[in-house]
């Protein structure tokens, strides 16, 4: 009787994680889709150079990605990435243009969005206003910052060193050729992908391997619990926002630096890409649930539709109905894994 | 004098029951009524008779199936098995609605009033009088301020219920129920969070209402106040009816002897500690102001400790103060002699205290991750690295070991928790205080809805702990559970203890006494006799 139990309750848990998988493989799944379609259609969608083009538009929402990722798994949610990225951005350029090294610069950017992702942080846990209004606050007013500190205006005349981050690249090689120009054979490894690739796997094992990365799953997934338990519950959702912050000011830094231009309404609705890219990934608002994978999966899904979709001439306009409707699909879909 | 004659009538047939008691015809009769919630019975074949103009009292302990026959009658629930008929009419109610309309209403023990709305606005909720398609407001004001006024309540029927007391929010909730002129009133331990004077107004509104012909049952804990009010008593135990008696002829005693008379077989593994009589801990002039206060207790080395109590006499926040979760206003706490000042639960936790919540899903499991994850949470410090980082192996042979020691059912360490029974969803629980090295144990209604064979297995594992030196603290509100399984017992009524008693020397009907204040009664009233 009792072995009957057990094995009937194996079955149950193979069935989920069969269920898992299906998930996990059916984002992935489509993004293979999504890639031979494009490829059908189009014949330039196929190519190195094209490859390159996504990986490096996806770079932007995978970032943010990442991090809001990390903040809806603790079962809040941050609008304010789009906001902080701008703020952070003009913030770079603004030192550049007044003289300081472009690292100290990128260093103020990186500051500007830890501090913003601090008070989000603080407004959650020790204000304990709602996520959705703590940051939707700060949306605003990074904005508003970044546009009152430029009058609107977007700061051009940066120079080479400040786009070397967004458009410089690892192993490139080169060769002059015989008529003087540079013969490029192999374009190399952009940063902004190579950050990308870095980030993706620091924060997968920071979420898998320690113990903060754990306390994270336990706060999302049920916070009195993980309270009672003995996990610092403020200061872990403290750092999920900080994190969040951190990633926005990084963004704004680097988008900035490969248009070489800081524009203070740059990122606009780029924190709905960034969740849509860790909803279709798998992560649930609800929290408790959600990978990094999945997340960087769900921004290619993103990404690769809105190339293809380019390349393949159609409008913008319809370019957003097909991405609401992939939106509401795919939650739809992980609806139906949670109903039992 | 119909109450009179339906008096007699049932005293002469007292013998019998009720079920031949035909003198005069009931106002609400319920013949063999059977409720089970997944294959437990929560009712066996009960009879319930209510006359008109008669307040009949509803007695037993929590679980004894008060509250089911209450939904029952009242529509909430409908029952597997049995008859209910109105005035000689068979009846079935769909919903609580159908049972409004036939003239039954219910007085609610959790208050269900929407905070947001008015007085006035909750007292017609779902039946607003409507003129040209509006909520006549006028209309409603008028008529809650006539059933405010007759409860005594100085209340604007504008205000918002939000900004009411507790107390004011049960009258609004009375209120609301004798606005429907009801034929039938169930009052659900109205009083529970009323003040003396506002008692004796509702009172005295009772003993209107049964002048107006109006069938009153009425569930109280407070057993002391039933004479007052009470007409006639049916005592329920494990489902079942066990009497029905004229409250003239009756003592509160004989009451509280059936209610729970149930004799003690071996439910309960025979203890196998040996408490060394060595403090571990000291409790002193505990307070948190409005919840408890001045509560003094030692807890020793290797026993088991019950905190016996009704619902809401301070057990739970008593345990979960000591464990830092919720604040505290005066008072110390020492272990091994050695003060502690938890200001989180982690300050505790560090000095080997661990409560286990009553309520396991709400606060004790992240039931959606592995059950090595629930099982590691409390002490991933001691499975990681300088650096943070978790050995995943440690991990798993740690979680192993606790499933093979404690005998959880589950497939493999990485099974998720919302998948295992209640039972081992518990034992998970514990398995993540056993691997934290705790010390203290509080287990806040270990054994509620798990099943009888997992009882047991929750009671040995309780004692195992104790036989390791672990001081327990079992909160209970089954007596036989507190009797079965502990060596001494707290009793604890309004926020405070009552007595600690050897459990070896005490009865359920002792700790009852203590536990519902009828003690005191039975001092103050000597020699005027038991009623």
């Amino acid at each position: 009787m009792r072995d009957m139990e057990t094995v009937e309750m194996a079955a149950i848990a193979m069935n989920e994680q069969r269920k898992d998988l299906f998930q996990k493989f059916a984002a992935l799944a489509s993004l293979l889709a999504l890639t031979v379609v494009f490829s059908l259609v189009s014949t330039s969608f196929f190519s190195v150079g094209n490859a390159l083009t996504v990986a490096l538009q996806v770079t932007s929402i995978a970032y943010l990605g990442i991090g809001a990722a990390c903040v809806i798994i603790t079962g809040g949610i941050d609008l304010s990435v789009g906001a902080i990225l701008a703020l952070a951005g003009v913030v770079d350029a603004m030192a550049v243009r007044a003289g300081a090294p472009v690292s100290v610069g990128i260093l103020a950017g990186l500051a500007v969005g830890l501090t913003c992702g601090l008070i989000n942080g603080l407004c959650v846990t020790v204000l304990r206003l709602p996520p959705f209004i703590a940051t939707l606050g700060m949306m605003l007013v990074a904005r508003g910052v970044a546009l009152e500190i430029t009058n609107a205006k977007a700061i051009g005349g940066l120079g080479e060193r400040f786009a070397e981050l967004g458009n410089g690249s690892l192993w490139k090689v080169a060769r002059i050729g015989d008529d003087g120009f540079p013969d490029v054979i192999f374009p190399g490894i952009p940063y902004p992908v190579l950050i990308m690739v870095v980030l993706a796997v620091a924060v997968a094992i920071l979420l898998n391997r320690t113990t903060l990365g754990r306390h994270i799953y336990a706060v999302g997934s049920n916070s009195e619990a993980a309270r009672l338990s003995g996990v610092n519950v403020r200061g872990v959702t403290n750092f999920a926002y900080i994190l969040s912050g951190t990633l926005a000011g990084l963004t704004g830094c680097v988008l900035m630096s490969r248009l070489v231009t800081a524009q203070p309404s740059e990122g606009l609705m780029y924190e709905l890409d960034a969740i849509a890219a860790a909803v279709i990934g798998g992560t649930s608002l609800s929290g408790g649930v959600g990978t990094i994978s999945g997340t960087v999966i769900g921004a290619f899904v993103i990404g690769i539709l809105r190339n293809g979709l380019n390349m393949g001439g159609v409008s913008a306009f319809i370019q957003q109905i097909i991405i609401g409707l992939v939106i509401l699909l795919t939650v739809w879909i992980d609806q139906m894994r949670h109903r039992r | 004098m119909q109450a009179q004659s339906a008096r007699s009538a049932e005293r002469r047939s007292h013998q019998e029951g009720p079920a031949v008691s035909q003198a005069v015809r009931p106002l609400l009769r319920l013949r063999g009524i059977s409720k089970k919630f997944q294959s437990v019975a929560a009712l066996q074949d009960v009879d319930f008779d209510l006359n008109s103009g008669e307040v009949h009292a509803v007695c037993g302990e929590n679980g004894a199936g008060k509250s089911t026959l209450m939904k029952i009658i009242s529509g909430e629930l409908q029952p597997d098995a049995g008859q209910i008929s109105l005035r000689g009419a068979s009846i079935q109610f769909k919903s609580t609605r159908d049972a409004q309309q036939a003239g039954i209403a219910m007085i609610h023990q959790e208050l269900n009033l929407v905070p947001h709305l008015s007085v006035a606005e909750n007292m017609f909720l779902a039946r607003e009088p409507q003129r040209f398609g509006f909520i006549d407001r006028k209309k409603i004001n008028a008529a809650s301020v006539q059933w405010l006024q007759r409860l005594g309540l100085d209340v604007d029927p504008k205000a918002t219920v939000r900004t009411l007391s507790v107390a004011q929010r049960q009258m609004v909730e009375i209120a609301k129920a004798l606005s429907l002129s009801a034929a039938v009133l169930i009052m659900d331990e109205p009083t529970s969070s009323l003040t003396e004077s506002e008692t004796t107004t509702l009172f005295t509104v009772v003993k209107d209402l049964k002048r107006a012909g109006v069938g009153i049952v009425y569930i109280s804990h407070r057993l002391n106040e039933l004479p007052g009010i009470a007409d006639r008593v049916t005592v329920l135990r494990d489902g079942r009816r066990v009497s029905t008696a004229d409250f003239a002829g009756t003592t509160i005693d004989d009451i509280v002897v059936q209610m729970v008379g149930r004799a003690l077989d071996a439910k309960y593994p025979p203890p196998t500690r040996v408490p060394n009589g060595q403090v571990l801990m000291q409790v002193a002039g505990l307070t948190r102001a409005g919840i408890f206060r001045d509560i003094n207790f030692d807890l020793r080395r290797g026993e088991i400790l019950g905190f016996a109590g009704l619902v809401g006499a301070g057990r739970t926040e008593v345990a979960r103060a000591i464990f830092g979760a919720d604040r505290i206003d005066a008072g110390t706490i020492r272990i091994d002699g050695k003060p502690l000042r938890a200001r989180s639960p982690r300050d505790a936790i560090r000095r080997g205290i661990a409560y286990l919540s009553e309520d396991r899903k709400a606060h004790g499991l992240a039931i959606d991750m592995a059950v090595a994850h629930n099982v590691s949470i409390a002490n991933l410090a001691a499975l990681s690295t300088r650096f943070g980082f978790i050995r995943l192996r440690d991990e798993e042979s740690a979680a192993r070991r606790y499933i093979e020691v404690l005998g959880i059912r589950t497939p493999s360490a990485r099974q998720l928790v919302r998948l295992l029974s209640g039972g081992n969803q518990q034992k998970v629980v514990v398995a993540k205080w056993l691997f934290r090295d705790s010390r203290i144990l509080f287990f806040d209604e270990p054994t509620r809805g798990i099943d009888v064979g997992a009882k047991y297995a929750i009671y040995r594992l309780l004692d195992e702990l104790a036989a390791r030196g672990i001081g327990v603290v079992l909160i209970s509100s089954e007596l036989p559970e507190i009797l079965g399984m502990t060596d001494r017992v707290a009793v604890f009524r309004n926020g405070r203890i009552t007595r600690v008693l050897e459990t070896r020397c005490t009865s359920q009907e002792e700790i009852m006494r203590f536990a519902s204040g009828t003690h005191e009664f039975a001092e103050a009233h000597a020699g005027h006799g038991d009623r």
